[in-house]
């Protein structure tokens, strides 16, 4: 897709109108469209999407979403779905507020479990690690003529820019993966694959005498070119080297500057990637970015389960519960939703000191924003081998995620391809997890 | 005789008729669990075997002798091919005296073999006729001629992938020579930045990854890709190999493409037909296109040409993890490697067995169905023409009955889908967009100049770089650039090209060539030959085998992973970067590899210059993009780039340093950076900030941060 000159936007006008309708002109990653922005903005005058799922329960509560990713596939048996009998796993269940069970590997999200909804239904067909990750990622099967966004990107599209300088997506822990889609490369998250390092190359390397020296050169070199006759793509530039200036001069990168939280904070996330990547996320929501995802490795236990579970569930079962506190005492978390999701779940029987992938049924975890607290939404069978009430799909988790973040979901678009498509690939959203 | 007539003679009296004869394969046996002889060793290679093929017995300076085919001279790189399929690319000093002359004489026989001058200045003439007849109708006129310093940098961009060194950019702008123009054009679609440049373009378009599916090594998908754009294959033949490819992608590169989506056969066809027709079919895979005519069914029927093919050998598969089984010592995920490897392969069944889906909902099927082959048509009179003839009686033969009617003069759109991409890659737009939906030609912005333009390109044989010598000599492309036109409005053209911003890899190219001149010309990756360590020989499969292949291929690629520098991030395979340069070893600096962006990895990791870039993802066609960002301003003011540019071991640093006057600086710098010379007001602007606090690293970082640069003009 070369985006100055995508003429296939240009081709069906009514296609055209709907797919840049709320393209944002100015993001973080400012797309090179000048000729369509214009269009846009004709466009999104006349007018905006109207949700049909506007004024549901839950609608545009979550103004932000952090979405945590467990890769490997997270035993549902083994931490939100415990079971008794032949399949229980090396740990305790233990009664954790809220009213729910748990399992003793999730000692701290016990503590904050009457704020979490829990949906023990979840069910799909994937049982590959890449394919699975997709689909939870998108909300879509994989396939190989086309490439779904995140949700981050959707919410991007209908809703338009989260900040003003900021990104509005950002994928800590993991590559982006090109998560924008069939929509404009700008829209793809930002990848920050080390907390720790944060947004790279914000300082420049020469002091900051000659850093003023070369933009007044610059500036002065450059006038000719990228001057008033210049054509739109390099104006585009022009306004991105401004943005640029701006941006090392301005405050808003310390969003992504982890030294600025106190030592007692970093200390309570614990020092481990994950821990670091949920403080970052909720750095950034707190400074406006609207979708983080964070992805957590080492969940395909497929054998020395209970060691694994102990080690890696729970750096996780820390870190969760501190992002939920936090999230909290902050005042953010009824602005926020935090999801927890996987790959799939794990077989019923232990095999070997583990389990195998098995996507029929498993767990996932939604916090925050207008969902309801300390509520299991949906449960498996008593093996955990199978949902034992209506499944819910990866696509309706998305359907879910969106309709909080007040996105238009059951609504179709039409891609630049000409392709209609809708949020989580036409499922609904479930409904029943909203207070 | 008008000058299109006179090139369409000389055409068929140089090149023979446009009847093409391929090669004819015989059927297969079904699967068995044993590994079958490499196709590459037994089958001639079809695009070398095709042209006049040079054999010659190449000695070295020690005396070794080797007999090999002549493919390819670049700069100081020869490839040579030996009887058993493998390709070898090394720097010609190795060679006695006598044989680097005998490799010159066969570059210019293929130099003299290529158009003449006149047939292409002939050619170039009349599409600027027909360009300037059409702006015209239309009241519009074409741009005044590029000045010799906007040609230069565009040119160098477009055929070589780069711009020039300030001494390259002086020799051609001191030149008095009134066809310097067209001379250059030459010098540089023969030199090894073509090569480069078209593997980008191709990559792009066909998907070239270093890893398939689980992370299985494709690189000798890119090494047959590389060897056959050094032999200057033409582009028919090249998807006629892709497209009937047997055997396993580590013996047969050209399997690579089909392999791709091995997994998924049915988007690999939907794919296919995008890619080399330009026809969207991907809708018509699941129900009948909403938009267009095809059905669910005429996507099936073309499907089932490949529905004998099989990419995969569950039988191997199978057998070497029986094998290993018994043996518990060895490592679990390095045979899960070797079997994967050797059962990825390219193989047609005795049964076509493609039915109709599971919900198929249209009358003139029912789910389960058998479907027999029938190709598509666009247009009633398509299905007259001999192409169309085909046999679809042999289940074996269905690819290559297939591939012959795609890659056929006659098919409707393989010519102009290839011709409109080449004239989008010199202009920056397609005469008809978007390029890779072109089953209503009616759309094209000049229907007549598609005409024209697929004419050239059967004239040519798809010998794309004689196609590329035409348009690159027209006066519509040395003509000023026009601003990106706003295709809301009206159609373009074609006043000229239009402005681009350099794709992700001339920017990186060109920063390379900044910092170590032509040196990384000559840095070639070959990952290839690594790969085939993985394969198992022809026989049954034994676990001592299977333990040599595990032990060949740690060997192979030991140190891997090292040389690439930069964190872990999605894209790019460092897997034997380490011992994959052939020649020149490649500079690193700033823990960049300066390397052309052909010889890194395929595509780079996410957080690498030329991912941030736009250079695409490779999962589908056509993937690359050229869109802002601030990390990429970020990057280039202030990250491992900026530095890169702006330091004194920089190539165009260390020549501006060279110079005697602070004048004399800013020039060189004006013309290592931009391939201009500076206005008076420019060197007035940038001698005066040296004499103010500023190094010439500083100029140079400034000019390397211009819009300037940035675009194509």
């Amino acid at each position: 897709m070369n985006l100055p000159l995508s003429a296939d936007l240009l081709r069906h006008p009514e296609d055209r109108r709907r797919f840049l309708e709320k393209c944002a002109k100015f993001a973080f990653g400012l797309s090179v469209l000048p000729a369509f922005a214009r269009l846009a903005e004709a466009a999104e005058q006349k007018s905006a999407v109207k949700a049909t799922n506007a004024g549901l329960p839950g609608f545009g509560k979550a103004k932000h979403v952090i979405f945590l990713q467990l890769n490997g596939g997270m035993s549902h048996i083994d931490t939100f779905d415990p079971k008794a009998g032949p399949n229980k796993g090396p740990g305790d269940i233990v009664s954790a507020k809220g009213d729910m069970q748990l399992t003793s590997y999730l000692s701290e999200t016990a503590k904050v479990s009457d704020k979490i909804t829990v949906i023990r239904s979840m069910t799909a067909k994937v049982g590959v690690h890449a394919s699975a990750a997709y689909l939870m990622r998108t909300g879509f099967e994989q396939r190989g003529s086309i490439q779904h966004p995140t949700l981050g990107a959707w919410a991007q599209h209908f809703l338009g820019s989260s900040h003003k300088t900021l990104p509005s997506s950002v994928a800590v822990n993991r590559s982006s993966n090109h998560g924008n889609g069939w929509f404009p490369a700008a829209y793809s998250p930002l990848p920050i694959l080390n907390p720790e390092d944060g947004l790279l190359d914000t300082k420049s390397p020469v002091g900051e005498a000659v850093v003023g020296k070369r933009a007044a050169l610059l500036a002065q070199l450059d006038a000719g070119f990228g001057g008033k006759a210049a054509d739109e793509n390099v104006k585009a530039y022009n306004e991105f080297y401004e943005t640029t200036f701006q941006l090392m001069k301005s405050t808003d990168l310390k969003a992504f500057d982890l030294s600025a939280e106190p030592a007692a904070t970093r200390a309570r996330y614990g020092k481990s990637k994950f821990g670091q990547g949920c403080l970052l996320a909720r750095r950034l929501v707190e400074n406006g970015v609207r979708f983080v995802e964070v992805a957590h490795g080492g969940w395909d236990m497929h054998a020395s389960l209970d060691d694994r579970m102990e080690d890696v569930g729970g750096d996780f079962d820390r870190v969760f519960a501190t992002l939920i506190q936090d999230l909290a005492a902050k005042g953010l978390l009824d602005s926020t939703l935090v999801v927890v999701a996987t790959e799939f779940g794990r077989t019923a029987r232990l095999e070997g000191g583990g389990r195998g992938h098995h996507p029929l049924v498993f767990s996932t975890v939604l916090a925050g924003a207008g969902v309801r607290r300390g509520y299991v939404h949906g449960a498996s069978d008593a093996k955990g081998y199978a949902p034992a009430t209506e499944g819910v799909s990866p696509g309706s988790l998305h359907a879910t995620i969106a309709h909080a973040a007040g996105l238009p979901v059951q609504t179709e678009i039409m891609t630049p391809a000409g392709r209609p498509m809708e949020i989580g690939n036409r499922a609904k959203p479930q409904l029943g997890v909203f207070s | 005789m008008t000058p299109f007539l006179r090139l369409a003679l000389v055409v068929i009296l140089t090149f023979g008729g446009l009847a093409q004869a391929a090669p004819k394969k015989t059927a297969k046996k079904a699967a068995e669990p044993v590994i079958k002889a490499a196709p590459v060793a037994t089958r001639p290679v079809v695009a070398v075997a095709d042209r006049a093929a040079i054999w010659h017995t190449w000695t070295d300076k020690e005396g070794r002798k080797v007999d090999a085919q002549f493919c390819g001279l670049s700069g100081e790189f020869i490839t040579i091919q030996t009887r058993d399929g493998r390709t070898y690319h090394f720097k010609t000093d190795i060679l006695v005296p006598e044989d680097v002359v005998f490799a010159r004489q066969c570059l210019d026989r293929s130099r003299t073999n290529s158009f003449s001058r006149e047939i292409i200045a002939s050619a170039a003439a009349d599409i600027d006729r027909l360009v300037d007849a059409v702006l015209k109708a239309n009241q519009q006129a074409r741009n005044a001629p590029a000045t010799d310093e906007e040609f230069l940098r565009r040119i160098y961009l477009d055929a070589a992938g780069r711009i020039p060194t300030a001494k390259e950019a002086d020799a051609f702008l001191a030149s008095a020579a009134p066809d310097k123009r067209a001379k250059l054009i030459d010098d540089l679609v023969f030199s090894p930045g073509y090569s480069m440049q078209m593997f980008n373009w191709m990559a792009d378009l066909l998907r070239v990854k270093d890893t398939f599916g689980k992370g299985i090594p494709a690189f000798t998908f890119e090494d047959w890709l590389k060897t056959r754009l050094a032999a200057n294959t033409p582009w028919d033949k090249m998807v006629f190999e892709m497209v009937t490819a047997d055997g396993r992608l580590c013996d047969n590169g050209a399997t690579g493409f089909m392999l791709f989506d091995a997994e998924m056969p049915l988007d690999g066809v939907s794919n296919l037909m995008t890619t080399f027709l330009g026809t969207n079919m991907a809708c018509a895979q699941c129900h009948d296109h909403p938009l267009a005519d095809w059905t669910q069914k005429d996507f099936y029927q073309m499907a089932a040409f490949f529905g004998a093919t099989d990419g995969k050998d569950e039988g191997v598969l199978r057998e070497i993890q029986r094998v290993a089984k018994a043996d518990s010592a060895v490592n679990k995920a390095a045979v899960r490697k070797i079997a994967e490897m050797n059962a990825f392969r390219l193989e047609d069944g005795k049964k076509q067995a493609l039915t109709l889906p599971k919900d198929y909902k249209y009358k003139d099927g029912k789910p389960g169905d058998p479907v027999a082959p029938a190709l598509i048509a666009w247009a009633k009179a398509d299905k007259s023409l001999p192409a169309y003839n085909v046999s679809a009686k042999d289940p074996a033969a269905l690819r290559d009955e297939f591939a012959r009617w795609l890659t056929s003069p006659q098919n409707p759109r393989f010519a102009t889908n290839i011709a409109n991409r080449i004239w989008k890659k010199a202009f920056g737009l397609g005469v008809i967009e978007p390029i890779n939906d072109i089953d209503d030609l009616s759309q094209a912005s000049s229907p007549e100049l598609l005409a024209h333009l697929t004419f050239i390109m059967k004239a040519a044989k798809f010998d794309l770089r004689e196609v590329q010598r035409v348009i690159y000599n027209s006066q519509t492309y040395q003509g000023q650039a026009s601003p990106t036109p706003d295709l809301g409005k009206a159609k373009y053209l074609f006043n000229g090209p239009i402005v681009r911003r350099l794709t992700a890899e001339q920017a990186w190219d060109s920063l390379v060539v900044t910092a170590v001149g032509t040196y990384a010309d000559n840095v070639l990756l070959r990952r290839g030959d690594d790969m085939k360590v993985m394969a198992l020989p022809a026989g049954k499969v034994t676990m001592a085998e299977v333990r040599n292949a595990i032990d060949r291929t740690k060997k192979a690629f030991a140190g891997s992973g090292k040389a690439a520098g930069g964190k872990k991030a999605s894209g790019g395979s460092t897997l034997g970067l380490a011992n994959g340069y052939e020649g020149d070893k490649p500079v690193t600096r700033f823990s960049l590899l300066l390397a052309r962006a052909s010889e890194l990895p395929q595509p780079s990791a996410e957080t690498h210059f030329l991912r941030l870039w736009g250079q695409g993802d490779r999962l589908l066609a056509d993937s690359a993009t050229n869109d802002g960002s601030v990390p990429q301003v970020l990057q280039m003011m202030n990250g491992s780039v900026g530095r890169l540019v702006s330091d004194t071991r920089a190539e165009a640093v260390m020549a501006a340093e060279a110079a005697k006057t602070p004048e004399a600086q800013v020039r060189s710098l004006y013309l290592s950076f931009l391939a201009r010379r500076p206005t008076a007001a420019e060197l007035t602007a940038a001698t005066r900030s040296l004499g103010e606090g500023l190094a010439v690293t500083d100029l140079a970082w400034v000019l390397a941060n211009t819009r300037e640069f940035l675009f194509i003009r």
